[in-house]
C-alpha cells in the first residue's frame, strides 16, 4: 500500500525531471534495457502495445469467422455450377495451346485485400500467359475483373488493358462492351479445398477459330459428327454455343475465385491471430520483467534512503 | 434401352435420371427424341420440355440454353428450369400479367428486349402448368 503510494509519488516527480528528447530516447530503450533506473514509464508503454495487439487479434479472429461463414454459403453454389461447364469440355475439349492472332486474358481477382497470395498468383500467371502469347503478329489484351489485379497490372501493362470491371457484386456483368478476341483465356483460382487453391486457366475459343479447328480434326473434329439443328448455318449455332460456353465458364470462374478468396482470407486471418497471440505472450513476459525491475529499483532507493537517514 | 437425361442450370442440377422419351423445343421447332437418336447439338429456346417416364408425361419450363444428344445420353444446359409441379398457378398467372404490363410500358430497345424475354418466360411457365392439367 505504502509502496504503491510512493510509486505514484515517484511518477509525479519523474515527468518534469526529464526533458522531452531524453524521455523519448529512454522510452525507446525501455524494452531492451530493463535495469536502467527508469520507473513506470516503460510498463505503460508495454501495456499500450499489449492492448493494441489484443485488439488486432480480436479483429482478425472476427474476420476469420466471417470469412468461414461466407465460404460455406458460396461453396454449395460453386459446386452446383461446376456441372455446367463439364459438358462443354466433353464436347469441345480444352485447347490451351491454339495458335491465334488475338488473345484476351481475363483475370479474375478480388476487390478486397487481406486474402493471402491468391491475387498475386493470378497476376503472375496472367503475365506469363501474356508473354507466351505475344509475338510478332499476335497481340494480347487484358480484361480485368476486380480491384486487386487492376492495381497490380496497371503498374506495368497499362497499355494492354482493354477493359476493367470492379465491384462485381454491385454491378452485375453485362456483355455490352465489345472486346474482340480469337481466344479467351480466363485465369482464376480454383477451389479444391479450404487450404488448397489452384490457379487455373480455362480457354474459350471464338466461333471462327472453333470452325477452323474443327476442320483440322482432333477433339473439335468430333463436333462435325453431330447434326446441327436449331439454326440455318453451322456458324450461327457455333456462335450461340461459344457465347453460352463463355458465360458458363465465366460464371463458374467467378464463383470459384470468390470461394478461394474467402478460404485464403480465413487462413490468412487465422495465422495472423496466432501470430498476435505469440506477440502477446512475449509482451506479457517483457511487461512482467519491467514491472519487477521497477519495483526492485523502488525498493533499493527506499531502503538506501532509509538506511542513510538512520546511519 | 433408355435415355439418360441431365438438365443443368447454373445453380443446380434439375434432373438427372433415365427417361423413355423427351420432346424438346428448339429454335426451329419441337423435336422428339427416342432412344438411339442420331447425335445432335442444338440451341434450346425458351419453352417446354416434356419428359415421358413409363407412360406418364412430365413437363418442365426451360429458359433457353443448349442441348446435346449423344449416344443415348442427353445433356441440356439452360439458364433456368422449373418443373411444372413446382410452379404455383396463381403466382405464374400474376407474373404473366406483370410481364405483359411491363411490355406495354417498355421504352428503349434494351428494355423492350428484356420485357419480351420476361414475357416469354412467364408465358412458358403458365403453359407448363396448363399442360400438366391436361
Amino acid at each position: 500500500m505504502a509502496m504503491a503510494a510512493l510509486r505514484r509519488e515517484g511518477r509525479r516527480f519523474a515527468t518534469p525531471l526529464l526533458s522531452s528528447p531524453i524521455r523519448s530516447s529512454i522510452i525507446s530503450h525501455s524494452h531492451e534495457e530493463v535495469a536502467n533506473g527508469v520507473r513506470s514509464i516503460s510498463t505503460q508503454v508495454v501495456r499500450n502495445r499489449m492492448k493494441s495487439v489484443k485488439n488486432i487479434q480480436k479483429i482478425t479472429k472476427a474476420m476469420k469467422m466471417v470469412a468461414a461463414s461466407k465460404l460455406r454459403a458460396i461453396q454449395t453454389r460453386t459446386e452446383n455450377s461446376r456441372g455446367l461447364w463439364q459438358p462443354f469440355t466433353a464436347l469441345l475439349g480444352d485447347a490451351p495451346s491454339v495458335d491465334v492472332k488475338k488473345s484476351v486474358i481475363v483475370t479474375i481477382s478480388s476487390d478486397k485485400g487481406l486474402c493471402g497470395g491468391i491475387n498475386s498468383t493470378s497476376v503472375k500467371i496472367s503475365r506469363v500467359l501474356h508473354k507466351l502469347s505475344s509475338g510478332p503478329e499476335k497481340e494480347t489484351k487484358y480484361v480485368i475483373l476486380g480491384e486487386k489485379a487492376k492495381a497490380q497490372l496497371l503498374r506495368d501493362s497499362k497499355q494492354d488493358i482493354s477493359l476493367s470491371i470492379t465491384e462485381l457484386q454491385k454491378n452485375p456483368l453485362n456483355y455490352t462492351q465489345n472486346v474482340e478476341f480469337d481466344a479467351l483465356k480466363i485465369v482464376f483460382n480454383k477451389f479444391h479445398s479450404v487450404v488448397q487453391f489452384m490457379p487455373t486457366v480455362s480457354t474459350v475459343l471464338s466461333p471462327e477459330i472453333m470452325e477452323r479447328e474443327s476442320e483440322a480434326g482432333g477433339k473439335l473434329g468430333e463436333l462435325d459428327s453431330y447434326e446441327i439443328e436449331g439454326a440455318e448455318t453451322k456458324g450461327e449455332v457455333l456462335q450461340n454455343l461459344a457465347e453460352f460456353q463463355f458465360s458458363c465458364i465465366l460464371f463458374n470462374g467467378v464463383l470459384e475465385n470468390a470461394c478461394s478468396e474467402q478460404g485464403a482470407r480465413m487462413s490468412a486471418m487465422d495465422s495472423s491471430s496466432r501470430n498476435a497471440g505469440d506477440m502477446l505472450d512475449r509482451l506479457t513476459l517483457t511487461y512482467n520483467r519491467t514491472r519487477q525491475a521497477s519495483i526492485t529499483t523502488e525498493l533499493i532507493e527506499i531502503i538506501s534512503g532509509a538506511s542513510a537517514l538512520e546511519g | 434401352m433408355t435415355l439418360n437425361l441431365c438438365v443443368l442450370t447454373p445453380n443446380r442440377i434439375v434432373w438427372d435420371s433415365e427417361v423413355k422419351e423427351i420432346i424438346l423445343s428448339t429454335n426451329s421447332g419441337q423435336i422428339g427424341v427416342l432412344p438411339n437418336h442420331a447425335p445432335i447439338a442444338t440451341a434450346v429456346d425458351i419453352g417446354i420440355l416434356r419428359i415421358r417416364l413409363n407412360d406418364q408425361w412430365l413437363t418442365m419450363a426451360l429458359m433457353g440454353g443448349f442441348a446435346r444428344i449423344g449416344n443415348n445420353k442427353i445433356t441440356i444446359l439452360v439458364n433456368d428450369a422449373e418443373k411444372s409441379s413446382d410452379i404455383d398457378p396463381e403466382e405464374a398467372q400474376q407474373t404473366l400479367e406483370i410481364a405483359e404490363a411491363n411490355l406495354t410500358k417498355a421504352e428503349g430497345k434494351r428494355q423492350l428486349i428484356e420485357a419480351n424475354l420476361s414475357l416469354r418466360r412467364a408465358r412458358t411457365r403458365v403453359e407448363a402448368i396448363n399442360m400438366l392439367a391436361q
